[in-house]
């Protein structure tokens, strides 16, 4: 597994970890303003967890991927680092991100790999590609600009129970990887719990949200899964030991840190 | 297979070959679970592409790797087993890496037997030379099992952007060279009448005043990294002086290596723009001892330039593109040296994932500008579970006489598999 298959997954780990209560009293009017909700929540000074996916195959073999991951805030920047804990092959591969409020100043990002026992600066990723080998893309999970979709409310339906607002999200690039994206968002917690992925040829994949609910006073997702209908593929995510507000220490989010090749 | 290495297979086994750490959280955590056994296994087989297409590569082996983690106080201890079909002296139990660390919060110090990788370059070394390269298989080892650890100290003073390093290393470790019976020891063709003696390479005894110091100031900021650093050391390769006479028809040589000390400045720095990481290193060294063209002379004291530039590519779609020209500049030429006095090479990676990323197609490339001669690298890496990868490949060497070309014939192809524990 090369460098490029973990850059920009530090954004994805944030947006899935938090879900805030956010309960407006004058309820969204437009699709983009309702995205613009479930992008901007809030979700503590700070956050740990570990991620756990697991890739199912049309045979039914499985693959594991665990992640254990830190953000924490800076002002209005956030920094964060990832760990790769399994496969065993990738196993102490960590990835620095530090992200930046103002959209003009590029992140800056530095990926550590244990066989080269060196940390490298890697740019910004491609954000189509598939996540360790999953049905996620870097997009998929939330390191995607609001603004790169034109979003319409197309209506209110019930989902498993949630209400929830429906959103068409077409991609302003028409070289886009969809072509359009059909968006369930639950009004209670401002996340998406369904969503479905259009290409040219047609369904290409349905998310689910499995098992999502407060902790620490954020709605915090618990259990998800990307069904890949196109190739009978499908992830299974789960997010366990997760904290808010640790008092996580600054220094643990800089390159120095990285190098050691132990993040402890 | 000797006896070391079959008590530390019995370990692995007996350990399960699994993790012995469990996961922070655990409801009764026990000293166990500060310590974290991992690993791999390989084998290796090669067939060399010409007559008489016999193996050049055949090896298994065992790298187990222990972890301590006591919060400040870090240890780490790594260990070689091989058995090697090729290379007698490469059979054996080698101790890799052993070192302990403590980290504060604004300094951290590291002592004992380690890796220690400078620079940016990408399989190739240009200020990557505080560990020095083990070259027993030529350049067809993975950079990373080509550096020798070094016993050292290493201590970091470490503020938000800029990183002080000071490593003291009082213990010479030379750099190893293909030799005897190898398959990638170089001949060299004399004619007749020339005898040669080869004297035991004189190597710096362990004294303080032979001791090696290094100092980088490396500086992480938005957008741009930039390290400036000053290597006062021992040259890795020794200068082959000699004495000659002639008596009759016959020519006598006798060598006597030695290596020197060598005071190396080095720059590097990368930048990222877009989808692209542009990278630069520098290394100037300060009185190197070059070989000559004639036998009859001793080598000469130059001051050398080694640099770099690459680009970084990633384009999506599970590609990468690594592009890179390197040089090594000879200040105050002599046209009595055996090297040119600019000799560049370009070097292009290539790497492409597919089969939801379980198969992965590489190449490297390296072009010598001056001798128009090529060494690639092409390889095939399927990952059939999370922990077992099969893979293939080919070392291609092109050329005739020059780094690459000594190697024509040393061509070969490879099958290969790696488990990870």
């Amino acid at each position: 597994m090369d460098k490029q298959s973990f850059k920009p997954a530090i954004h994805f780990m944030i947006m899935l970890l938090t879900f805030s209560p956010v309960m407006a009293t004058d309820g969204p009017q437009t699709g983009k303003e309702i995205m613009n909700r479930v992008d901007d929540r809030p979700d503590g000074d700070d956050r740990k967890s570990v991620l756990t996916m697991t890739l199912i195959n049309k045979s039914g073999r499985q693959r594991i991927r665990e992640v254990v991951s830190f953000s924490k805030d800076f002002g209005k920047d956030k920094k964060s680092v990832m760990v790769f804990k399994k496969p065993a092959d990738v196993s102490g591969t960590a990835f620095l991100n530090w992200e930046y409020d103002d959209p003009a100043r590029e992140d800056d990002k530095w990926l550590y790999m244990p066989a080269m026992k060196k940390v490298r600066r890697i740019s910004g990723a491609s954000k189509n590609e598939y996540f360790m080998g999953s049905d996620f893309t870097y997009d998929d999970m939330g390191d995607r600009n609001v603004e790169e979709d034109t979003h319409t409310l197309v209506g209110a339906e019930t989902v498993d129970g949630h209400e929830c607002w429906k959103i068409e999200s077409i991609p302003v690039d028409t070289e886009d990887m969809y072509t359009r994206k059909v968006i369930w968002v639950c009004k209670a917690a401002e996340m998406v719990i369904k969503a479905e992925y259009y290409d040219k040829d047609g369904l290409l994949k349905v998310y689910k949200a499995l098992d999502f609910r407060q902790q620490d006073g954020f709605w915090t997702l618990f259990k998800s899964e990307m069904n890949n209908v196109s190739r009978n593929h499908k992830t299974v995510m789960t997010m366990d030991s997760v904290q808010y507000n640790n008092g996580i220490d600054d220094d643990l989010f800089r390159v120095s840190t990285l190098q050691r090749g132990s993040i402890r | 297979m000797n006896h070391s290495l079959g008590r530390l297979l019995l370990l692995f086994f007996l350990l399960g070959g699994l993790p012995v750490r469990t996961m922070a959280g655990d409801e009764n955590p026990s000293w166990l679970d500060s310590f974290l056994l991992t690993g791999w296994a390989e084998a290796i087989q090669s067939m060399r592409t010409h007559r008489p297409n016999d193996s050049l590569t055949s090896r298994v082996r065992l790298r187990l790797e222990l972890e301590a983690d006591f919060d400040a106080f870090y240890g780490f201890v790594s260990v070689n087993t091989e058995k090697n079909w090729q290379i007698d002296g490469e059979t054996g139990v080698d101790l890799q890496e052993a070192w302990l660390e403590y980290a504060a919060g604004n300094w951290d110090l590291r002592i004992g037997r380690q890796i220690i990788i400078w620079g940016r370059a990408d399989g190739v070394q240009i200020t990557d030379i505080v560990s020095p390269p083990d070259y027993t298989e030529s350049i067809t080892r993975d950079l990373d099992e080509i550096r020798i650890p070094v016993d050292a100290a290493k201590f970091r003073l470490l503020g938000d952007a800029l990183v002080t390093e000071l490593i003291w290393i009082p213990v010479f470790e030379p750099a190893v060279q293909p030799s005897g019976d190898n398959p990638w020891a170089v001949e060299t063709n004399r004619s007749e009448n020339v005898h040669v003696t080869m004297a035991d390479s004189d190597e710096p005894d362990s004294s303080l005043e032979n001791s090696e110091i290094a100092l980088k100031l490396a500086a992480y900021l938005s957008g741009l990294d930039v390290a400036a650093s000053v290597f006062y050391t021992w040259d890795d390769y020794p200068a082959y002086h000699r004495i000659t006479r002639s008596q009759d028809d016959d020519f006598f040589v006798d060598y006597a290596p030695r290596h020197h000390r060598l005071t190396v400045l080095g720059l590097e720095f990368s930048r990222p723009w877009s989808d692209f990481v542009f990278r630069g290193e520098a290394a100037f060294f300060l009185g190197k001892y070059l070989e000559t063209d004639d036998i009859t002379m001793d080598p000469m004291k130059k001051d050398k330039l080694k640099w770099l530039g690459g680009v970084d590519w990633t384009p999506g779609d599970d590609w990468t593109v690594i592009g890179q020209i390197t040089g090594d500049l000879i200040m105050d030429y002599d046209a009595r040296l055996a090297d040119e006095a600019h000799e560049s090479m370009a070097t292009l990676s290539v790497s492409k994932k597919l089969l939801n990323q379980t198969l992965t197609l590489t190449t490297m490339l390296y072009y010598d500008l001056n001798e128009n001669e090529i060494y690639t690298r092409p390889k095939v890496d399927y990952a059939l579970t999370d922990a077992l990868h099969l893979m293939m490949g080919a070392d291609i060497f092109c050329g005739d006489g020059g780094d690459f070309g000594n190697y024509r014939n040393n061509s070969q192809v490879w099958v290969k598999a790696k488990y990870s524990f």
